[in-house]
């Protein structure tokens, strides 16, 4: 992973919607959601500003402060999910004050969420990962 | 048999609507539907699912010019019509299924197991429904006829099938999301019995209108599993509530329950996430919106085929816009719609 490089939203099929300061986000492609801790929500945001990870190592949150460690496996797990991808012709952004304080105010430590209960109805193929005596919505085991 | 790719889709789809607007006046049945801004003219075969069609949809009974809509049910058996094709042998993705559609300015759905297609052109407000046979449809589709239709007619002026109970008191209303076993149905049903408002249970159409969100009924259906519809008492207004429906619930109408029907609309003022809690009373606090969201959204988008980006972005805002609290339902329906009507008599929010 390049961890001193910029990245964004990996395609137009990850939607999202921030409310009080939590993320929630959507991939429409694959039916599942994903939640973040607050401290996750800040980074998230961060990172879709084009905030570069590096950035972010030493930052105050929660009391403590980012490790390069916790954000390494944060920012692993986001592409592995498909949420962000490496943009290398972006600019890298500066977080903004407003994301700065919420983080060092966040009390929940680095974690997203997967949510993936509805995506069979979504997304799994209802003629041949289905059930064949069952029929549709049983997917095949 | 015809076999469709994502290639031929959007001209496989014109050709249906073709067939069926040629085919019109070999139609048996044609009924007419009168909803929130819609008048839609139903072309169909007799049986099962025009029953539905009659019994199961609300009438909007405010005075409303309507958008009018053509929808046809059909099947081989009527005039000319082909039979359904099968999709080809690729794998059927159901979100490039959607997009490809979507690029014609055409919405579809396919169910493989009944050969049942549903396509319908949002210009031309026209839409076909084939089938292999005058109900042969998903069995849900009788609880809910139309659905997918009005889902595409509505998202395309801004407004939102959504996968939610209503209660009210006095036209302000709450909204009861959450997933099946939740309570939602039977926390409906109480309040029907207390004497609440309802606009529906399962689905009913909501529209942002300035500041208000407005809650209006599209179907009548309510649904009750055997022990909810003991618990509630049910069979005192429903002695022989026929077979189980293909969940294995007792499904009826609000007017079998409630003789003063639906409530025309409800202004919403919060959204309700309610969990069977054991506990004896229940209790309404606060919840965070993203639990809310999460509530209100999965289901609605997993149920309804297309436009699940104007959708997300649509209970987004719809969640941004309303308090939200966590319903601890507890166990006597009564008590449930007490706790309700009075939380909407206090004002809050």
């Amino acid at each position: 992973m390049g961890f001193s490089a910029i990245y964004a939203v990996s395609s137009t099929d990850i939607v999202y919607e921030t409310f009080d300061g939590d993320a929630v986000v959507l991939d429409l492609a694959s039916g599942r959601y994903f939640g973040f801790s607050d401290s996750g929500s800040c980074v998230w945001e961060a990172l879709i500003a084009q905030v570069p990870p590096a950035s972010l190592v030493g930052r105050a949150c929660g009391g403590g402060e980012l490790s390069a460690d916790d954000l390494d496996a944060f920012v692993a797990r986001l592409t592995e999910f498909g949420l962000l991808s490496l943009a290398p012709e972006a600019a890298a952004s500066a977080l903004s004050p407003d994301l700065a304080g919420r983080l060092a105010t966040a009390r929940e430590a680095l974690r997203i969420d997967m949510h993936d209960e509805l995506a069979d109805l979504v997304m799994v193929d209802p003629i041949h990962d289905v059930d064949e005596p069952a029929g549709w919505p049983v997917v095949k085991q | 048999m015809r076999r469709v790719t994502l290639d031929g889709l959007a001209d496989y789809a014109r050709g249906l609507l073709a067939a069926c607007d040629a085919n019109a006046a070999a139609f048996p049945v044609l009924s007419r539907v009168d909803l929130p801004g819609l008048g839609i003219d139903v072309f169909s075969d007799h049986g099962e699912l025009a029953t539905a069609l009659a019994h199961g949809m609300a009438t909007a009974s405010l005075a409303e010019q309507g958008q009018r809509v053509r929808i046809f049910l059909a099947h081989p058996g009527i005039g000319s019509i082909p039979r359904p094709a099968l999709w080809g042998e690729a794998l059927f993705n159901p979100h490039m299924f959607a997009e490809r559609l979507e690029a014609h300015g055409l919405r579809g759905n396919y169910f493989h197991d009944l050969h049942y297609w549903q396509f319908y052109d949002v210009e031309r407000r026209l839409g076909v429904q084939l089938m292999l046979s005058a109900d042969g449809c998903p069995p849900w589709e009788f609880g809910a006829p139309l659905r997918c239709f009005l889902h595409w007619e509505y998202a395309a002026r801004g407004m939102r099938l959504t996968h939610a109970g209503t209660l009210g008191v006095g036209g302000r209303g709450v909204l009861l999301a959450g997933a099946g076993g939740a309570g939602k149905s039977g926390t409906v049903v109480s309040g029907l019995l207390a004497g609440l408002d309802s606009v529906g249970d399962d689905y009913v159409l909501m529209k942002l209108d300035g500041d208000r969100s407005m809650a209006r009924p599209l179907f009548t259906t309510l649904k009750q599993d055997p022990a909810g519809f003991d618990r509630l008492g049910l069979a005192r207004w429903l002695p022989d509530p026929g077979p189980l429906n293909w969940q294995g619930k007792h499904q009826f109408r609000v007017r079998d329950v409630c003789s003063r029907g639906l409530a025309d609309e409800l202004d919403i003022v919060a959204l309700l996430v309610p969990r069977i809690s054991g506990a004896e009373r229940s209790a309404i606090t606060p919840v965070a919106r993203k639990e809310a969201l999460m509530a209100l959204a999965p289901s609605g988008i997993a149920q309804t085929p297309g436009e699940r980006e104007s959708g997300f972005r649509f209970f987004g805002e719809l969640t941004r816009r309303l308090p939200c609290y966590d319903l601890a339902l507890g166990t006597r329906g009564d008590e449930i719609a007490e706790t309700i009507a009075a939380f909407l008599d206090r004002g809050i929010p």
